[in-house]
């Protein structure tokens, strides 16, 4: 056998590979200890569950250079206050529902997930739902029946997956928190609803054609 | 930390990506067979493939702004380097690889296929 | 030892028998992956159909879990395929691995039928344990997890056990630690959290972990042992190499998990780590073109088996592909702002999951298929080779098609719905009615057609080729150059 050269023996290599892995792995086991910290509901990045008593936008932040969630005043959800525990259960629940109902393989939520229906980040903050104050209970309604809803001229539409008034408004709950968490900018150049308030009593003359039907997201 | 490409420069981006991995496989290609073959001749054509690739990183770089950041200057840099040396040093492990290698070693060939 | 040409047990070893078993199924659930994307496919373009019946959902929930159980399966067949003439010993409790085997066909039969039948439960944890866990590509709900992983723990045992029997060499080495990390992965994705950036966090640890990482390695060593046996590279060689690959494959894919961490509610450090890596993806590559080179100038490849050969090239040009130059185009932040969650991402991955992963399990069927027909001829001249060139050459064409059909959708997309529209309900359905988009679906449905039609040859190629052959195998030691 000829001279070995180290750098190129199978023992240097099967300890690099070791190495290599090994560090990586570390490395990550330390970041990760950092992210989930940072993510962890409760955190300025991911907030406790109980956002959802508050107004929730999304503004473009010049320092950052992309929009932010931004908390402003009391706003509950469904005109109830809720307590951190409360807020969390309800929260769960819209999650478990999401689940259950296998949102995921229609929607992305967080951009991930499948490509059939839009993007659920911001799907509190839809300019879709009409106007805010029919928000809430066109988002129940829509979740509920959604079968006859066409809302494009595609003919695509959700089907009726048998949800509940409870998981429709825990749902909603789910999303609305959702819609705080800070993704670094994610989706970009979104055109959050208007949520200022209205004059007392204001026709929402702005609105597209949302009676009691308003949820069904703009008719093409 | 970062800055969105610009619409105008999606197209930019994505070909001078794809672009990115075609001219570094053109240019490992080129490298190993000049070296394989002993034809110097093609060795220029390697560094013309390399030229490409330079290219294609700067645009790439231009497009996604990746100049506006020390950090994203850095990477280009990297870029730049690494994949210039890289075909070189796997080529040089390559060949220490495979330094003590003859047919006489080949003591275990293929009995696999061999009915039994 | 029976006639050449005949399919028949007596041609395996132990491992090998149980090996056709995992190859028959992954085969099988290859079909059910085709026909529940051409179902979903069809959705696309005609929202009507099955609505109400098999939506999209269930659809593509298929079409993904069939994908990843079929590759696994592969795998596993694979690892099995190679045991006894690795380690030198007959497989150490095989019965439970057979027994494992049928277990764990059962359960995925009762899983797809619960998908099938039940579709979605009531929002409730009980609907994740026993129907769905609504988590893309690990929706297997949490008592099939359990099971998978008790599965791939005896599987784990089989390996490890029949190595530390027998000859414990560098590829035994590399397969038992890779197992134990698949293995030990998977447990990331079993529970629940109502927080959707913790939930996606530690579910990118199973997805990224596993499919860039883990599962490369895995076939990195299943391509080890195709080297040294079927094209008499010397082992000390391969298994260098097979360790620079771990090196490079783990060096730049375990922190490569920073490039999904962008968006989904993580810190922005994710940024610079997810761009250094990716930085880096194109070195594997450079490796493995300037060593393929390297390997054929030295060695006078003569197939012993061409459509195997034909497929492991495949493989070379898919991975660089679909993983290389598909990936690189749309993984730097500043572009995957907008790409991420779009079309992009589905043409990126059907490239990258078939030129990458289905292509290796293919070349290892023809590899065993040769040995369980005997030791059958596979070299030129073959009869009825114009069905495994076909096949080839269908499901090749048909996935350029879909893949190329998603590009341009997903490219609109990224423009209209994204950049323009800033990704509410209206921008995406304006961006799904463009008839870039439109057309991009249709040609995608012409590519799943074809697709199929390709399948459809793969298998009857698989169940007929070397019937009636009579020639026995080329063999290296007599063939190879040099």
């Amino acid at each position: 056998m000829a001279q070995e050269i180290w750098w190129a023996s199978p023992s240097f290599w099967r300890k690099s590979a070791i190495w290599v892995t090994g560090l990586s792995f570390v490395i990550l086991i330390f970041l990760t200890f950092d992210t989930v910290k940072q993510i962890t509901a409760g955190s300025p990045r991911v907030p406790a569950y109980s956002v959802i008593n508050k107004r929730i936008d999304y503004v473009f932040n010049t320092e950052r250079n992309f929009q932010v969630p931004v908390i402003g005043q009391d706003e509950p959800l469904f005109g109830k206050m809720l307590t951190e525990e409360e807020a969390e259960a309800l929260v769960s629940h819209g999650k478990l529902t999401t689940q259950a109902k296998n949102c995921m393989n229609c929607h992305t939520l967080l951009g991930n997930g499948s490509y059939y229906a839009p993007d659920l980040t911001k799907s509190w903050l839809d300019p879709s739902w009409g106007s805010k104050e029919a928000r809430e209970q066109g988002m129940v309604d829509f979740l509920m029946n959604p079968q006859d809803r066409l809302h494009n001229a595609l003919g695509r539409k959700m089907p009726n997956l048998g949800i509940t008034e409870d998981e429709a408004k825990a749902t909603v709950a789910f999303l609305k928190w959702m819609s705080s968490i800070d993704t670094n900018g994610f989706p970009a150049n979104f055109k959050p609803i208007d949520q200022a308030d209205a004059p007392v009593a204001a026709a929402p003359a702005t609105a597209e054609p949302a009676p009691e039907v308003s949820a069904a997201p703009a008719q093409q | 930390m970062i800055e969105p490409v610009a619409m105008a420069n999606f197209f930019t981006v994505f070909f001078s990506a794809a672009m990115v991995i075609m001219t570094g496989a053109l240019y490992a290609l080129l490298f190993a067979y000049s070296r394989i073959k002993h034809a110097p001749r093609l060795m220029s054509l390697a560094y013309l493939a390399y030229l490409g690739l330079f290219t294609s990183v700067m645009t790439l770089a231009n497009a996604a702004n990746l100049f506006h950041n020390t950090f994203w200057t850095v990477i280009v840099g990297l870029m730049l380097l690494g994949y210039l040396l890289a075909p070189h040093a796997i080529w040089h492990l390559c060949i220490g690889t495979h330094a003590d290698e003859h047919p006489a070693d080949d003591a275990q060939p293929a009995k696999l296929f061999q009915q039994s | 030892m029976s006639a050449l040409g005949i399919l028949t047990n007596a041609n395996l070893n132990g491992g090998q028998k149980l090996a056709v078993k995992y190859f028959t199924v992954a085969i099988a659930l290859f079909g059910a992956q085709v026909l529940f994307g051409l179902l979903a496919g069809i959705q696309y373009l005609n929202p009507d159909f099955l609505f109400g019946i098999l939506d999209f959902s269930v659809n593509r929930m298929l079409h993904i879990n069939a994908m990843v159980v079929w590759l696994l399966f592969g795998f596993i067949g694979s690892v099995y395929w190679l045991l006894e003439d690795e380690s030198g010993v007959p497989v150490a409790g095989l019965a439970l691995g057979n027994l494992i085997f049928w277990i764990f066909t059962l359960a995925v039969v009762v899983v797809v039928l619960v998908y099938l039948l039940v579709q979605v439960g009531p929002g409730e944890l009980k609907s994740i344990w026993l129907i769905n866990e609504g988590r893309e590509y690990i929706e297997a709900p949490r008592w099939a997890d359990i099971g998978i992983v008790v599965c791939v723990l005896a599987f784990f045992y089989n390996v490890a056990a029949t190595f530390m029997k027998g000859k414990f060499t560098g590829i035994a080495g590399v397969l038992v630690l890779d197992l134990i990390a698949l293995a030990g992965l998977y447990l990331a994705g079993m529970y629940y959290t109502p927080n959707i950036s913790m939930d996606q966090h530690w579910w990118w640890w199973v997805i990224h972990l596993w499919v860039e990482a883990t599962w490369e390695v895995l076939v990195g060593c299943l391509m080890a042992y195709g080297l040294i046996k079927t094209m008499g590279v010397r082992r000390k060689i391969v298994e260098t190499w097979l360790y620079i690959e771990v090196a490079l494959m783990f060096g730049s894919g375990i922190l490569g998990l920073g490039h999904h961490y962008f968006w989904i509610g993580t810190p922005e450090y994710w940024f610079t780590i997810g761009g250094f890596f990716s930085a880096l993806e194109p070195i594997p590559l450079v490796a493995m073109v300037v060593h393929a080179v390297f390997d054929a100038g030295h060695h006078k490849l003569k197939s012993t088996n061409n459509p195997a050969l034909a497929w492991i090239i495949a493989q070379a040009f898919g991975n660089f592909f679909g993983a290389g130059v598909w990936g690189f185009m749309h993984t730097l932040p500043q572009i995957n702002l907008y790409t991420h969650g779009t079309q992009w991402t589905a043409s990126h991955g059907h490239l990258a999951f078939f030129g990458a992963y289905a292509t290796m399990v293919i070349a290892f069927l023809y590899i065993a298929l040769q040995k369980w027909r005997g030791g059958v001829y596979m070299s030129s001249n073959l009869a009825g080779a114009w069905k495994w060139k076909w096949a080839i050459f269908l499901l090749h064409l048909g996935m350029i098609a879909m893949v190329m059909g998603l590009l341009i959708a997903g490219y609109e997309q990224s423009q209209i719905e994204r950049a323009i529209e800033g990704s509410t309900w209206m921008g995406y359905f304006t961006a799904q009615a463009h008839p870039w988009f439109v057309q991009g679906m249709f040609w995608r449905q012409i590519g799943g057609w074809v697709f199929a039609a390709g399948f459809v040859l793969l298998a009857w190629d698989l169940m007929t080729i070397g019937k009636r052959e009579t020639r026995p195998a080329l063999v290296h030691s007599e063939a190879e150059g040099t």
